[in-house]
């Protein structure tokens, strides 16, 4: 089994945009929630044919991709994978296929815009952006679909499926969506937009190739808790924590920082908490929710792994997400903080 | 890694409910592809689809395809005599592409036109992670859950991604399949894309015009093959291996050279250690589009040699069924292995010079085979081989 | 039709339906190629050409055959104009 490394990062999101470095100094600062991603953040990122052809949410992940691989210093090609976490699709681009045949018929259909229709459109767009040829997946889940894409992916680097995998997700804000989730009465959370992915290795290949590693991805662990389609359950026995302190060696007690899922929605914020004290008591560790600073989406789950990475505490930190519905994510991250960490020099940008 | 085996299968299909049902017309070479009734045709050039034929069952509060993946997966469960317990911490892994796209096509058509729509679904009952949602609750599913969309090889893609789980040993059984119902967007996107037959698709045929769209559920239960024999379970088959590639060379048009898909059928024949000599039959990707199934004959051809492999197309009886086809064509490749008989490709007049393979016209073969194999191709390039071993 | 009038709508199409910015759409001239790949042409794939001959269809009246190879009337403007020229002059 290998060991798991983060060796890049690249998030656009409407609060920071940017490799290791620019996620480093928004850690360091503090702002209210910037929820929507400016038509600026992608200058320089996607190319004149792909401004034309892509939709936003495919640009959105393309240009996420590209500045993790560049931060990983990773050129395309062999040996790439990509695991993608994402809610909701192209929702724009499904409701202009669909209007265009309300609207006239047949006729309208554009073939163009079809294959958006289908999930895979953005992992479809980015692989082929970046090359990534190996196994490349999307995930569809609520709320947690860029974490379940960060643990599946750690899960294939261990095993030696995959010598070098982007994985995280995107969402966007469609005005449509936004219109039909208030309509439903959807739960008052802190939504946002964005693209995220980190870059995973196996250490041993990260260090042949003289990677600029700053994380390890020590336990990786996903499961169900009951709960009623989107719903909010009453248990809190997680399998899923066990599992991922158990893959890392980790005892609740030496977890320096819990990164949590909280979003505004307060059943599933008090489950969460529920969870956690269940899983981790007597130990408290302190902890950090992103959601008020860029919104719940899919990108998220990238730069939660990455802000537990680039954390100088001297512990492992927990990235956690629990979805309504049930869908539990845990992650064991060692940082660069900490005493033994590998930090491979080399490879300036 | 450790070995997994087959020990449950469930399929709702063209032919109806049930597992046998689906083999009885799959043996027979029937084809179930007629004039479609889910969905408005009218001015588009196909106008026949593969559609379930009414009795699946369910609560109609729940979607269509939620309905069709209950009833699959229900069978499955109960085929492979899986008890509470073990039920309680097995995988779930589903691969869907509509979710409930139809329900929420007459929503938004109603809205669109004005008129106060009715009642629709909750907004992600509509999404393809409906299908976990609703079945994990049912069935007290609780293992790892996942949602997986790969175009048209998200069902087969949904297998691969179980069999690791158990291969790593996080779980040591895992209900994994695929479901889609038919849904207007999907009817209209390949009409616009012209690459649907007016008449029902005749996959490897010289005169092939196209494919036909279908829908169906289909689920089976993996297991650790060591558990699986100690609980004494029925094994249908080995899952000996998978191979998963993505070509990244265009969002619609497969490599002209087949280049992911000789990649995806070498790492499952790397993966389960077989050598291609061992494999007597594919499960071919076969949705006869002049282009998929002339690249796809290659690319077979490129990594098993030239004619001795038997090639059929189950698209050819039961069409394109989108994201269950993978996990449909999985398990007609472990009854293939099952009952010694090779399903045909229906339609099938006149072989297209170009496939050099007996592709079993119209007629089923009996035949042993030891290994088989099943291919998968999704829009984006997405690839999948499933290899299957005789129990 | 005269090839310029059928060119300008051509160029039409591919700002609506191409997404193709309007300036770019401008410098194009009848004798710049279409299919990506060749030097100098506006870069359309196999999906851009079913748009395109889909928008030709329902502009011009005229009905494609898909099951002819209809590459070497896709080849640059000049050729396309010609060939939807005479398809919506026997119509």
């Amino acid at each position: 089994m290998a060991r798991v490394v983060v060796t890049g990062v690249g998030v656009v999101t409407g609060a920071v945009t940017g490799g290791r470095e620019r996620v480093r100094a928004f850690l360091a600062s503090s702002g209210g929630p910037a929820l929507s991603v400016p038509g600026s953040a992608l200058q320089g990122l996607v190319d004149e044919t792909e401004t034309r052809r892509l939709s936003r949410v495919c640009q959105l992940s393309v240009a996420a991709a590209r500045i993790a691989l560049a931060d990983a210093g990773l050129g395309p090609g062999a040996g790439l994978g990509l695991v993608l976490g994402a809610e909701f699709g192209d929702v724009r681009s499904t409701r202009e296929f669909v209007d265009g045949y309300l609207g006239r018929g047949p006729a309208g259909l554009s073939p163009l815009l079809f294959p958006n229709t289908v999930m895979n459109t953005m992992a479809a767009a980015t692989a082929i952006a970046v090359t990534a040829r190996e196994l490349s997946l999307t995930l569809n889940a609520p709320t947690v679909a860029g974490e379940l894409a960060i643990a599946r992916a750690a899960a294939a680097v261990r095993s030696g499926r995959v010598a070098a995998v982007l994985a995280g997700g995107v969402d966007e804000i469609d005005p449509f969506l936004a219109e039909i989730l208030a309509e439903a009465g959807a739960v008052r959370e802190t939504r946002g937009e964005g693209a995220g992915f980190v870059v995973l290795e196996s250490r041993d290949g990260a260090e042949a190739r003289g990677a600029r590693v700053f994380g390890e991805i020590a336990g990786a662990a996903w499961r169900a808790l009951r709960a009623r389609p989107y719903g909010v359950g009453h248990g809190a026995g997680s399998r899923a924590l066990a599992a991922a302190l158990h893959e890392a060696g980790v005892a609740p007690n030496d977890l320096g920082r819990v990164w949590i899922s909280a979003s505004g929605d307060g059943p599933r914020d008090r489950w969460e908490q529920a969870i956690l004290e269940k899983a981790l008591q007597p130990a408290r560790p302190q902890q950090t929710a992103l959601v008020p600073r860029v919104g719940r989406h899919s990108g998220l789950g990238a730069l939660a792994v990455a802000a537990a990475a680039l954390d100088d505490s001297a512990r492992p930190a927990l990235v956690h997400a629990i979805a309504r519905g049930g869908t539990h994510v845990a992650l064991v991250v060692r940082g660069q903080g900490e005493p033994g960490s590998q930090r491979v020099s080399g490879h300036p940008q | 890694m450790r070995p997994v085996a087959v020990t449950g299968l469930g399929v709702v299909s063209p032919f109806g409910t049930g597992v046998k049902a689906y083999w009885n017309g799959l043996s027979a070479g029937v084809c179930a592809i007629r004039p479609a009734t889910l969905v408005d045709t009218e001015g588009f050039r196909c106008r026949i689809a593969a559609e379930v034929p009414d009795g699946i069952g369910g609560s109609p509060r729940r979607s269509r395809a939620d309905r069709l993946a209950l009833a699959a997966a229900r069978e499955a469960l109960e085929d492979a005599g899986l008890s509470r317990d073990e039920r309680v911490e097995a995988a779930l892994v589903v691969g869907a592409v509509g979710g409930g796209m139809l329900e929420a096509e007459a929503w938004y058509w109603e809205r669109f036109r004005g008129r106060r729509p009715a009642s629709r679904l909750a907004p992600g009952a509509t999404l393809p992670f409906a299908h976990v949602e609703a079945l994990g609750n049912a069935l007290g599913l609780e293992g790892p859950r996942e949602t997986l969309v790969t175009a048209c090889s998200s069902g087969a893609a949904s297998l691969a991604l179980a069999a690791d789980l158990i291969a790593d040993g996080v779980v040591t059984a895992a209900l994994a399949g695929g479901v889609d119902a038919l849904t207007r967007v999907c009817f209209m996107g390949f009409n616009a894309l012209k690459l649907l037959s007016a008449e029902p698709c005749r996959p490897f045929d010289r005169d092939r015009r196209g494919m036909s769209i279908g829908e169906g559920a289909a689920f089976v239960v993996l297991e650790d093959l060591e558990r699986a024999r100690a609980r004494e379970a029925r094994i249908y088959a080995a899952l000996a291996g998978h191979g998963m590639t993505t070509d990244a060379y265009h969002v619609t048009s497969p490599h002209p050279e087949g280049e992911g898909m000789v990649r995806a059928m070498k790492a499952a024949l790397a993966r389960g250690r077989i050598a291609p000599a061992a494999v007597g039959y594919a499960n071919a990707h076969g949705t006869a589009t002049p282009q998929n199934d002339r690249i796809e004959a290659r690319a077979i051809r490129a990594v098993f040699g030239a004619e001795r492999l038997l090639i059929s197309s189950t698209k050819s009886m039961i069409g394109h069924t989108m994201a269950a086809a993978g996990a449909l064509e999985a398990v007609a490749t472990v009854l293939t292995l099952v009952h010694e008989v090779v399903p045909p490709t229906a339609g099938l007049d006149t072989p297209d010079p170009d496939v050099a393979f007996d592709c079993v016209p119209r007629v089923a073969r009996e035949a042993a085979v030891e290994y088989a194999i099943s291919n998968s191709f999704g829009f984006g390039g997405q690839n999948v081989t499933l290899l299957f071993g005789r129990a | 039709m005269d090839p310029k009038e059928i060119l300008d709508e051509l160029k039409a199409i591919l700002v609506t339906r191409l997404k193709f910015d309007p300036c770019r759409a401008g410098d194009m001239a009848l004798e710049t190629p279409l299919p990506k790949g060749i030097e100098g042409s506006i870069g359309l794939d196999s999906l851009d050409f079913i748009e395109l001959s889909i928008a030709i269809e329902e502009r011009f009246g005229i009905v494609m055959d898909e099951s002819q190879d209809l590459t070497a009337h896709f080849r640059s403007f000049e050729t396309l104009c010609r060939f939807i020229a005479r398809k919506a002059e026997a119509a």
